[in-house]
């Protein structure tokens, strides 16, 4: 057996009516026929009043709501599907007038008529439902049901034979009658039709109620004849129903014809207008994002008349603050399990979802959210890469996001997702600003930290040079004018970059200052200043504490005594001093042994380093450098190295010493040329001068 | 930089392949933290294709140098590039770690 679906059996039920309902009304005709009159008469009814309510419950079934805008569609569909019910009538009567006027077929032709007019009038109450209900809220569908409950009661009372009396009958119709004047007023749908389509609209309603009343003045006609009229009590149902799809049509043709401003239409789009003016003030007034999630979700609840939403916020506040989600009449847990059952990892954060018909659909099933009709899911982005968040819409009737509904949401978020982007620019711009600050205090102080001023003297010149890698560097170097014509000289380069070496650097400046203090002590002025390895070993022994285990310094200390023309000096790890021999005119390396600082933390260190001693001549030039010259590199990844410096210094060392370390130093830049500065750079350069009288 | 253990008895020997810098120091470092790296007697670290060593690389033996030695696990480097050992010896790190020529003198070691 075929299945059929609910309306292929309203259909065949109907079809069942009619024929009863033609029996009914040919057995009213002949009262010969059967037990007699009352038994036609009430088959009649009853077949009348079953096909009229088959015929209405398939119209309420076929006819949905309204999708869209689709106003002019709905008209035209009802307009051909009248013309054709005309068209059938016409047919009929067409018929009755060439046949012979026997009762039986006035019979035939009456109950055919009786028939199309009761479809023609289902069809015409349902689409004016969808045109009421346009836009109309949970109210008005209840009212709807109600006037349709009227309807379906009168119906009803046709079947018993007792006739209401008629005072009450007047209220009771004029009732339902003003009822369903009320209901005509709903006519908004006129506002969003453009200029062009209120003309089409209006031919439109005017067929319609052309067709109308051509059947109405049809059945009038049919009233005279005493055989074929129903009783006042049955036509009391299609009489209140004409006069409201009449009506209806003819509220719907005056307020498109004369433009009647429908008030409410303009009540939502004047909300609409003064939150988003609200919102923007807010924006404006560069409020936290917290405040401008909130004004978003409430303004948009606002417009849209949403029943439940929930907003949740995608923002990183610089200072780890959270922004929380925000919940309009609805609990945490469900906005929870709202999130689990939206989240769609494979659409991608910024993807959108309406969902007009949530009963038919089934997408919030089993999560305890129900009596919503529709809802919409909307991400937080004006277009650009950040997502702010997401935002969920609920409410109560289906079909309650319309194009024109989004594209007012698209406006707010658009809005909204604009002036958070400002926000996090203007965040992001505070903290790098802030870092860079940071940075360049802590550029001036190392910059400080650096000797300006180079001791001068006519037994010897010194010329230096320092370029960080970064905004601060781990290299140092100083000297310090010892009493008794002595000179120290340190030069050192902490591991890693950044600002703990430069912490470092700064910590090693006064460790070599506080070493250097004269001893009160001291039985000689030998012992009154530490040697190069006591110092180193101090020095150790200071940075034992506060250098961390995987971090070194390698440094040089000489200790040049102009006076007796020599100097002593230890190695902690350092680069190896490149020196030039003038009696000897040699260039060569100092290979001395000695262990950085920090590798071993104990005792033990002392034995790691020795103090040199070296006589100098005039003449003799002394190269103090840092790893970053001898390991600069040049493009194909060679480093400059120990034995270029050495050929350079042997091609300049008869110059003045800021000569020489400009010489060597434009080699350094020639062959790395075009690489960046990988590691820090310090090249000092002393040359001892031939002794002169001091003046 | 690549690093390869290869654990071999109470040995355990490091392959370095690459340059050791400030971000491959991080790696090394976790291969050496492991607490069971202390109950191996020797530690070979295997240089031949180590090609640069910066300081990041050298405060990663520095730093646990210590650590083995109070464990009393050895530490032995070999194969070692002469640039690589110039870093080594430069730093003063030559007469603090066990530096040799040959596997098999790291063996012996």
């Amino acid at each position: 057996m075929p299945k059929f679906s609910r309306s292929t059996w309203l259909l065949v039920l109907a079809a069942l009516f009619w024929v009863a309902l033609l029996l009914g009304t040919l057995g009213q005709g002949n009262a010969g026929i059967g037990p007699g009159v009352n038994w036609a008469h009430w088959l009649a009814l009853a077949a009348q009043g079953g096909f009229a309510a088959c015929v209405f419950i398939f119209a309420r079934i076929q006819t949905g709501p309204l999708r869209g805008h689709n106003f002019l569609g709905t008209l035209r569909q009802l307009f051909w599907r009248a013309l054709a019910l005309t068209a059938g009538l016409l047919v009929v009567e067409g018929i009755a007038w060439l046949e012979p006027n026997t009762h039986t077929n006035r019979a035939v032709d009456y109950t055919i008529a009786l028939a199309l007019f009761i479809g023609l009038l289902s069809q015409t109450l349902y689409t004016w439902r969808a045109l009421v209900s346009f836009r109309g809220g949970a109210r008005l569908r209840r009212e709807w049901l109600v006037f349709e409950l009227l309807l379906g009661a009168l119906l009803l009372f046709q079947l018993t034979t007792w006739v209401i009396p008629p005072p009450l009958r007047l209220v009771v119709y004029a009732a339902i009658g003003i009822f369903g004047i009320y209901l005509c007023g709903h006519q908004r749908w006129v506002a969003y039709l453009s200029t062009s389509q209120k003309t089409q609209a209006i031919l439109l309603q005017l067929g319609i109620l052309g067709f109308l009343v051509l059947f109405l003045l049809y059945l009038r006609q049919v009233q005279a004849d005493p055989t074929l009229a129903a009783p006042a009590a049955q036509q009391s149902f299609l009489l209140l129903a004409s006069f409201f799809a009449v009506v209806y049509a003819v509220a719907g043709l005056l307020v498109s014809l004369f433009n009647l401003p429908v008030a409410d239409v303009y009540e939502q789009r004047r909300t609409e207008f003064m939150s988003l003016q609200q919102l923007s003030q807010v924006i404006q007034r560069g409020k936290t994002p917290q405040e401008i999630y909130q004004n978003l979700l409430n303004s948009i609840v606002q417009t849209l008349q949403a029943d439940a939403a929930w907003l949740d916020p995608h923002f990183a506040e610089a200072d780890g603050e959270e922004v929380t989600p925000i919940t309009y009449q609805l609990s945490a847990d469900a906005a929870g399990q709202l999130r689990d059952r939206l989240a769609n990892p494979a659409a991608g954060p910024a993807h959108e979802l309406v969902d007009n018909d949530l009963e038919r659909s089934q997408l919030l099933q089993g999560l305890g959210l129900t009596g919503y009709g529709s809802l919409a899911l909307l991400p937080l982005h004006n277009g650009g890469p950040h997502n702010f968040g997401t935002l969920v819409l609920l409410k109560m009737e289906t079909e309650s996001f319309e194009p024109d509904d989004l594209s007012v949401l698209h406006t707010f978020i658009t809005q909204a997702a604009l002036s958070l982007e400002n926000l996090q620019l203007v965040r992001e711009a505070q903290v790098s600003q802030r870092t860079q600050d940071e940075l360049r205090i802590a550029a001036l102080v190392q910059e400080r930290l650096i000797p300006k001023q180079l001791p001068t003297d006519n037994w010897f010149e010194i010329s230096t040079y320092a370029q960080a890698a970064k905004e601060v560097g781990g290299d140092f170097y100083d000297f310090l004018h010892l009493p008794g014509q002595k000179l120290a000289v340190l030069i050192g380069d902490v591991s890693g970059k950044g600002v703990t070496a430069a912490f470092h650097t700064a910590q090693m400046k006064g460790i070599f200052h506080a070493l250097m203090q004269p001893n009160p002590l001291a039985k000689s002025d030998r012992q009154r200043f530490p040697d190069p390895h006591r110092f180193m070993v101090q020095a150790n022994e200071a940075l034992t504490h506060c250098l961390e285990r995987s971090s070194f310094i390698t440094a040089a200390f000489y200790l040049i005594d102009y006076q007796a023309g020599g100097f002593s000096f230890a190695r902690a790890g350092h680069c190896h001093t490149l020196y030039y021999h003038s009696i000897k005119e040699e260039v060569s390396y100092f290979h001395t042994e000695g262990l950085g600082l920090g590798i071993i933390r104990n005792d033990n260190y002392g034995k790691h380093v020795k103090t040199q001693f070296w006589d100098y001549n005039p003449g003799d030039v002394m190269v103090i450098y840092t790893d970053g010259i001898v390991e600069a590199r040049n493009a194909a990844g060679d480093e400059y190295g120990e034995n270029r410096l050495r050929e350079m210094l042997g091609e300049c060392f008869y110059q003045s010493a800021e000569g020489i370390n400009a010489y060597i130093r434009n080699d350094v830049q020639q062959f790395s040329l075009g690489q960046p500065l990988h590691d820090d750079q310090t090249l000092l350069v002393v040359k001892f001068k031939a002794s002169q009288p001091q003046q | 930089m690549k690093v390869t253990a290869q654990p071999s008895g109470d040995t355990q020997t490091f392959l370095l392949d690459g340059e050791l810098d400030a971000s491959s120091a991080v790696v090394l470092d976790a291969e050496l933290n492991k607490p069971e790296l202390l109950s191996y007697k020797k530690i070979l670290i295997d240089c031949q294709r180590l090609s640069y060593i910066s300081s990041a690389g050298l405060g990663v033996f520095i730093s646990h140098l210590q650590r083995l030695q109070d464990a009393n696990v050895k530490l032995v480097f070999f194969n070692m590039q002469e640039k690589v050992f110039n870093v080594f010896e430069i730093l003063g790190l030559d007469s603090l770690m066990n530096i040799v020529q040959t596997e098999q003198e790291a063996q012996a070691a």
